[in-house]
């Protein structure tokens, strides 16, 4: 379907194709067998990865426990702003049937919680949590400065409203012994957050790090104490406190809390039994909240995208959306 | 219009007072002009003012601004402001480069050099440098540098000949005549001791008028006319040299006040384009105020859930802070780059036109100019086409054809010599020096003693004699000079049968007449007039005898012949025979005097032009006294030859359903005559004649003709209006304009002869103001310049007659017949392509940003938004910049040659259907499907937060990375689908936008904290790249997106096919080889059977008088009258056979 430019033969050096509009050009043509034949084989396409889809999302479990009303005396305690700093834990037991192999990843799930308000994204301050400029709380109101005028660090909502929440996995092996399940909290952030966006500042030790900054008015401890045995896991350098600063885009989100650390019993995976999540439950949100297990194949496919579908007249099927 | 009335309104100025000799008593304003828009200094506030008056770039502005406040502006403090200076920047270098042009322009104007006397010396200095009171001296072929009264010269009279054409177009020479008083100061000492003022009204714009008054001391006042006045911008011809003084200079000169700038057309689509934009801006207001009304709701509902950002804080902001928060964030909605990329668009268009090889004219070396780029979709447009008729259909040169001497024809095989005239006409530049008249039979007759033999000679001879032509011999040959082209025409073509015009004097005529030479004595010149309508000599023939020769048209000659006159009736059928073929006749005969009937008269003769009180009116009288018992001699034929192509260009644009007016100031009968040699009236097409002399003649032929029309009216019917400028101004009257517009637009063609320049417009304006349709006037005179003002796109023509129609044009091209290329070609495919770069670029933007809205209902209308600043600031300027580029610079809807063969293709951009509000609300419909898939699609996918490797979880810039990635390459996809031929930049703007695009995310996810840019970006590129639900979306999204459009396309193609996509198919078809499919060849012949029944449908025979069939006589004649000079003055000042130190050349003049 190419436009020969042989009628435009050049009579002056300057009387090009280019000039004279002639240009060789593939003219779009829409004909109805090449439009249809394209349109079945975009749909034998779209069925294929369907079908892989639905395939991988299947051979994923996932187990998710809401524990807002299960610890409900807890959420009712924090309900009197008075008894915001008393300790309240709960228990809840579940039977897993079959083993969950592979990777087993934990995460909380919060409901209703907006991470995606602009006022909120924009509360918080990239070059104090570099580590370049501690004082630079420019955009963090209203939780820039504490009363006094002293800097917080870190600044912001995000970082104020962080999610701490302790909870502990047990494996009840022989229905008396609860073993600790063990988890690993390294590498749940992305690389470029641990190693490039967050750095404590540099100095001898971290509070000294950290002096003439006072903590979130939510925290109960200040940022150089949130973990004082790991030095790679304190101060910005917190992985929890990393992972929450990747604000979501929506009002329902889940982030990574732990993963499993494939050993002695759990090498394959966790194995089916009885367990149970110890929750330390904290903070004044009032939000729902979730914790939720998602084990991995080898494929490492994903349940989100099975929620997915191409319309295609050939392709009607819509995977089920595989919700606890 | 404007123009005309401009002209008419006075200018009431100041008197200016110049004092001779005292430089320092006089300061005017100086010699240097600027036609340039900005100076070094005044461009930065000047271009800035005229572009934020522009309300796009004045609303981005105010965006910027609103930015400024803190925490108001969710997409950054400077992201409007970087992409609204980048396209400020290149319409600046657009600027720079134009204006920089102009700059050179004058430079090279000003830095000219004349010659001065200062100091009581001639010096030789710049333009610039000339100021108000020197004295200048010019010599022959130079340009004047400024207005100047004429003070003597080297020519005899102290005349001098100046060439007008820059200024008025007019290409016969203007005679100037210095003051006797002043015709003797030649030397630098006479010069230098002159004193005195000179007094004279102040600077003003209109070429033929001057009044001022010459004070020298010691003598009396004398007062000066526009006869002393050389203006600037001239050029001096035939003379060795003037003496001028400077009255006026550079801005101040009469050229100057005549060349300021055109008010500025708007096209139809740019028009509604701003109406769209204004749509989309109150579109953009009733988002922002629901959101506002969407936030107010949330907060109540959610007051308490959110603790996290402090409530009390945040709800202190006001209704009205949150509007401007979700103004700034939906604000691009409004195309920031549209402006740009049209402006850039447009300009190469109009490259295009002037590059066109098909519109240039070899002959002259003529190119097509598109003189403003704002009109080229306009041409597409076109339903309405107002001719004029000389130099535009015609080329005003006129050949002498054919004749009848004493009832027997000659020259009349015309059939043989068509070819040659189609191959001739291509180049003008050979057919002055042609003559078409070759009939061997005439010069046989006269040598074989043919009874008629005495009446041939006699004939001839009256052709050699009777004429203001002054022949200029070139070495062998013999050019003749003639004010009027017909003359020209009839002495050249005897020239060619043996009776050559050789020499003039003053007081007679050579003629070498089969090679011997005959004298004839002049003595009297009876001068042509448009009332006369003849033109007499009296002669003494080499014999002695006394014999008056006259020739005139058919009417006038006779009523003045004898009784003994014969061959009266043959001669009538004869000329009602060259009337037919479009041929203009004249006249000829003569009348023998007596010595006492010629002295008798001499003394009358003498009286009346003497008379000093309405001396034409007495000297027509006395030239009817004698002009009388005229012997018929026989009748000339000269055809006015049309411009190469122009009746198939005229049934072209006919096709494509184009009307045509030729509005002229010429003769009636000439004027149909054309029309008849054009094609535009066809024999068996009725024509009304309106030709009325009062208002109530006009009202009653105008409300008959509407109800002979009856059902019929205001369709197109195959008829033909002719009505002349008097009747016209009846017509035009308020209360028939409305039914006589009616009755016009009913018929096929319409002809208006006798037209003033004024009525021209007029016509124009009606049709324009009433109509609604495009209108475009084509005209090359100086008189055509209202009505090219007037319509929406004008065109001249340029080569031809001076400058002034093609300075006051929108486009002007060499000849009538490119029009067909211009309007069908580059009108089409530049409606097509400016419409298509509008919508696109409407489209592109609206699927973008209302992504926003569709994000603000997951994030409690925060004003939060999805993407990157500086991403969302590029996607206009960087990321889909270049689709709209070549959709608006390389989209063609078929080839040329198909819509050249198929003229009715031009219907589809001329009814405008491809862009209306109608297709712009569709289009943005479109928009929000897209941008609601392309919001929900990703959505979905990352609902679960779970799609990376290693169980990492993402945030809300991931999301708008996906949607971002998937937007470009939807956009970039549906720019692939609008295209309807893809050439190698098409390739590359599609493919390379989506590529510049992953690039520049790779790059900018590194950029934080080396550059302080774009915290939240850093790493995104890493964690999208790898994720492969990203590249399953990347094809899965915009299939989904665009499969709706594809459908849609296919389905109409399919089932609605029209006319473009039947020609499409066909050429795609032939270009692979094959036959064209069945179904086009119905379609085309269902077509042809269409128009068939409709034009036997239209044929009617109206019962009225004043529908006529017969074809009048085609007499025509053109000379100049109302000279500085008169005709007998011109031809007594003449001496042919001394050596010319002074030559006059009098170059074609028409009559219109």
């Amino acid at each position: 379907m190419k436009r020969t430019s042989k009628d435009s033969q050049c009579k002056l050096p300057d009387n090009t194709a280019l000039k004279q509009q002639q240009l060789p050009a593939y003219q779009l043509q829409l004909s109805a067998t090449g439009v249809l034949s394209g349109f079945f084989a975009t749909g034998v396409f779209c069925l294929g990865v369907g079908i892989i889809l639905i395939l991988s999302a299947k051979s994923i479990k996932e187990i998710e426990i809401k524990y807002t009303e299960i610890c409900g005396n807890c959420a009712k305690l924090r309900e009197d702003a008075t008894n915001f700093d008393k300790e309240c834990t709960c228990s809840i037991p579940f039977y897993l049937s079959e083993t969950m192999q592979g990777n087993v990843y934990m995460y909380y799930k919060l409901y209703g919680f907006y991470q995606n308000l602009y006022r909120y994204i924009l509360s918080r301050s990239n070059s104090q949590l570099v580590g370049t400029d501690l004082k630079d709380v420019g955009n963090c109101a209203p939780f820039s400065k504490s009363h006094d005028g002293t800097p917080i660090a870190p600044c912001g909502a995000i970082a104020n409203s962080i999610f701490n929440d302790t909870i502990i996995l047990s494996y009840n092996l022989n229905s008396s012994i609860p073993i600790k399940v063990p988890m690993l909290r390294s590498g749940i952030t992305w690389w470029t957050d641990k190693y490039v966006k967050f750095q404590n500042p540099s100095s001898i030790n971290l509070s000294s790090a950290f002096a003439g900054t006072t903590k979130p008015p939510s925290w109960a401890k200040p940022v150089y104490e949130l973990d004082e045995e790991d030095p790679g896991n304190n101060g910005f350098l917190n992985d929890d406190f990393i992972v929450w600063m990747r604000t979501a885009a929506f009002p329902t989100f889940k982030k990574l809390y732990r993963r499993l650390n494939r050993i002695q019993y759990f090498t394959e995976g966790l194995p089916a039994g009885n367990y149970s999540f110890n929750i330390t439950y904290t903070g004044d949100q009032k939000s729902s909240r979730d914790v939720a297990m998602e084990a991995r194949d080898w494929s490492d496919t994903r349940k989100a995208l099975s929620s997915k579908e191409c319309k295609q007249p050939l392709e009607a099927e819509k995977s089920k959306n595989i919700l606890p | 219009m404007g123009w005309q009335q401009s002209l008419q309104e006075s200018d009431v100025s100041k008197v200016r007072t110049i004092y001779l000799n005292e430089p320092l008593r006089n300061s005017f304003c100086k010699n240097s002009i600027s036609t340039a828009k900005y100076s070094m200094w005044s461009f930065l506030p000047r271009y800035l003012y005229l572009q934020f008056s522009k309300a796009a770039n004045a609303f981005f502005l105010f965006i910027t601004i609103l930015q400024q406040i803190p925490d108001v502006s969710p997409t950054g403090k400077y992201t409007t402001l970087l992409p609204l200076m980048m396209i400020l920047m290149v319409s600046g270098i657009k600027e720079i480069v134009e204006d920089y042009k102009r700059h050179m322009a004058d430079k090279l104007v000003n830095t000219k050099t004349t010659i001065v006397l200062r100091e009581n010396a001639w010096k030789m200095i710049m333009w610039k440098e000339v100021i108000v009171g020197d004295i200048v001296k010019a010599s022959n072929g130079q340009f004047l540098p400024a207005d100047m009264v004429l003070i003597s010269s080297s020519e005899p009279q102290v005349t001098c000949y100046v060439a007008t054409s820059n200024l008025d177009g007019e290409t016969n020479l203007k005679i100037r005549q210095a003051l006797l008083e002043t015709a003797e100061m030649q030397t630098e000492k006479q010069l230098s001791s002159l004193s005195g003022k000179i007094e004279c009204e102040g600077p003003n714009r209109h070429f033929n008028t001057f009044i001022g008054t010459l004070y020298l001391n010691g003598k009396s006042p004398v007062p000066i006319g526009p006869d002393q006045i050389l203006l600037r911008g001239t050029q001096l011809k035939n003379t060795q040299w003037i003496l001028g003084i400077v009255v006026y200079t550079g801005f101040e000169t009469k050229f100057m006040q005549n060349s300021i700038k055109l008010p500025l057309k708007r096209s139809n689509v740019e028009k509604v384009t701003n109406v769209q934009i204004l749509v989309l801006f109150l579109l953009l207001l009733a988002m922002s105020l629901v959101s506002c009304l969407g936030a107010i709701l949330w907060n109540d509902w959610y007051r308490k859930g959110i603790w996290y950002i402090r409530t009390k804080d945040y709800s202190s902001h006001s209704l009205g802070f949150d509007l401007l928060v979700f103004i700034i964030l939906y604000h691009n909605l409004i195309p920031i780059s549209l402006l740009v990329t049209l402006e850039i668009v447009k300009c190469v268009q109009a490259m295009f036109i002037n590059w066109d090889e098909d519109m240039h004219c070899k002959g002259n070396n003529v190119y097509a100019m598109a003189r403003t780029s704002n009109l080229n979709e306009e041409l597409g447009q076109v339903k309405y086409l107002f001719s004029d008729k000389t130099g535009t259909l015609t080329c005003n040169i006129m050949t002498f054809k054919k004749c009848t001497i004493a009832g027997i024809i000659y020259g009349n095989q015309s059939d043989r010599s068509d070819i040659n005239l189609e191959k001739l006409s291509l180049s003008p530049s050979v057919i002055t020096e042609s003559c078409e008249f070759n009939d061997p039979k005439l010069l046989q007759n006269f040598e074989n003693d043919h009874p008629t033999k005495d009446y041939i000679k006699e004939f001839l001879t009256l052709l050699c004699v009777c004429h203001t032509v002054v022949p200029e011999r070139d070495g062998k040959n013999i050019i003749y000079q003639a004010s009027s082209p017909d003359e020209a025409a009839l002495v050249k073509g005897v020239k060619k049968l043996g009776f050559v015009f050789t020499t003039r004097t003053p007081t007679s005529v050579t003629v070498e007449a089969m090679g011997e030479n005959f004298t004839f004595e002049i003595l009297n010149v009876l001068e042509f007039s448009s009332n006369r309508k003849r033109m007499s000599v009296i002669v003494r023939t080499p014999t002695g005898n006394l014999r008056l020769y006259c020739k005139g048209a058919d009417t006038v000659i006779y009523e003045r012949l004898s009784e003994d006159s014969r061959f009266m009736k043959e001669t009538l059928t004869h000329l009602e025979y060259f009337a037919k073929e479009g041929l203009r006749t004249l006249c000829v005969a003569y009348a023998d005097l007596t010595e006492e009937e010629y002295q008798q008269w001499l003394t009358q003769y003498e009286k009346a032009s003497t008379v000093i009180q309405d001396r034409m009116r007495s000297l027509e009288e006395c030239y009817d006294n004698i002009e009388k018992k005229f012997l018929l001699l026989g009748a000339t034929a000269i055809e006015d030859r049309l411009q190469a192509r122009v009746p198939e260009t005229i049934t072209t644009l006919l096709k494509a359903n184009i009307r045509i007016w030729v509005l002229t100031g010429d003769k009636r009968e000439t004027t149909i005559n054309i029309a008849y040699s054009c094609k535009l009236l066809s024999a068996h097409m009725p024509h009304i004649q309106l030709n009325s002399n009062s208002f109530e003649a006009t009202q009653q032929a105008v409300t008959q003709n509407c109800e002979a029309l009856g059902t019929r009216l205001g369709k197109e019917n195959d008829l033909a209006l002719i009505i002349d400028g008097e009747t016209l101004k009846y017509a035009l009257h308020s209360e028939i304009k409305r039914s006589f517009l009616n009755l016009a637009l009913s018929c096929r063609a319409v002809l208006c002869c006798r037209l003033s320049p004024l009525q021209k417009a007029e016509i124009v304006n009606l049709v324009k103001n009433h109509v609604g349709a495009i209108t475009l006037a084509i005209g090359d005179g100086a008189n055509d310049v209202g009505m090219i003002q007037m319509a929406h796109v004008g065109v001249g023509i340029s080569g031809n007659e001076g400058v002034l129609a093609t300075n006051n044009s929108d486009y002007s091209i060499a000849q009538f017949s490119y029009l067909e290329k211009l309007l069908l070609v580059h009108g089409a495919w530049n409606h097509f392509r400016v419409t298509k770069c509008i919508l696109y670029c409407f489209y592109k933007n609206v699927v973008l940003y209302i992504i926003e809205l569709w994000f603000a209902f997951v994030n409690g209308f925060s004003g939060q938004i999805i993407f990157e600043h500086w991403c969302i600031s590029l996607y206009n300027v960087i990321f889909t910049s270049l689709p709209p580029f070549t959709l608006g610079i390389f989209e063609q809807c078929c080839s040329q040659k198909s819509l050249l063969t198929h003229p009715q293709l031009y219907r589809i951009s001329q009814a405008g259907n491809t862009f209306n509000t109608k297709v712009f609300w569709f289009q943005c419909l479109n928009a929000l499907i897209h941008s609601f898939i392309l919001f929900w699609m990703p959505m979905k996918m990352l609902e679960h937060d779970m799609v990376l490797q290693g169980g990492h979880t993402t945030d809300y810039l991931f999301l708008g990375n996906f949607i971002y990635t998937y937007v470009i390459v939807t956009v970039c996809l549906k720019a692939g689908l609008e295209t309807l031929s893809w050439n190698k930049f098409s390739h590359l703007a599609i493919w390379g936008s989506i590529l510049i695009w992953l690039v520049f995310l790779a790059i900018y996810s590194f950029v934080w904290p080396t550059i302080p840019i774009a915290p939240e970006m850093r790493g995104q590129v890493n964690m999208v790249l790898v994720c492969p639900h990203f590249w399953l979306g990347f094809f899965i999204v915009p299939i989904v997106c665009l499969i709706l459009n594809l459908i849609w396309k296919l389905i109409i193609n399919t089932c609605n096919r029209t006319l473009l996509e039947e020609i499409r198919e066909l050429e795609s078809s032939r270009a692979q080889g094959l036959y064209p499919p069945k179904m086009f060849k119905r379609r085309v012949e269902a077509t042809k059977l269409r128009m068939s029944v409709a034009s036997t449908l239209q044929k009617i025979v109206f019962p009225n008088e004043s529908f006529d069939q017969s074809i009048p006589h085609g007499y025509a004649f053109s000379q100049v009258e109302q000279a500085v000079i008169t005709q007998e003055e011109l031809v007594r000042s003449y001496n042919t056979t001394k050596s010319k130190s002074s030559k006059i050349s009098m170059d074609s003049s028409d009559s219109r």
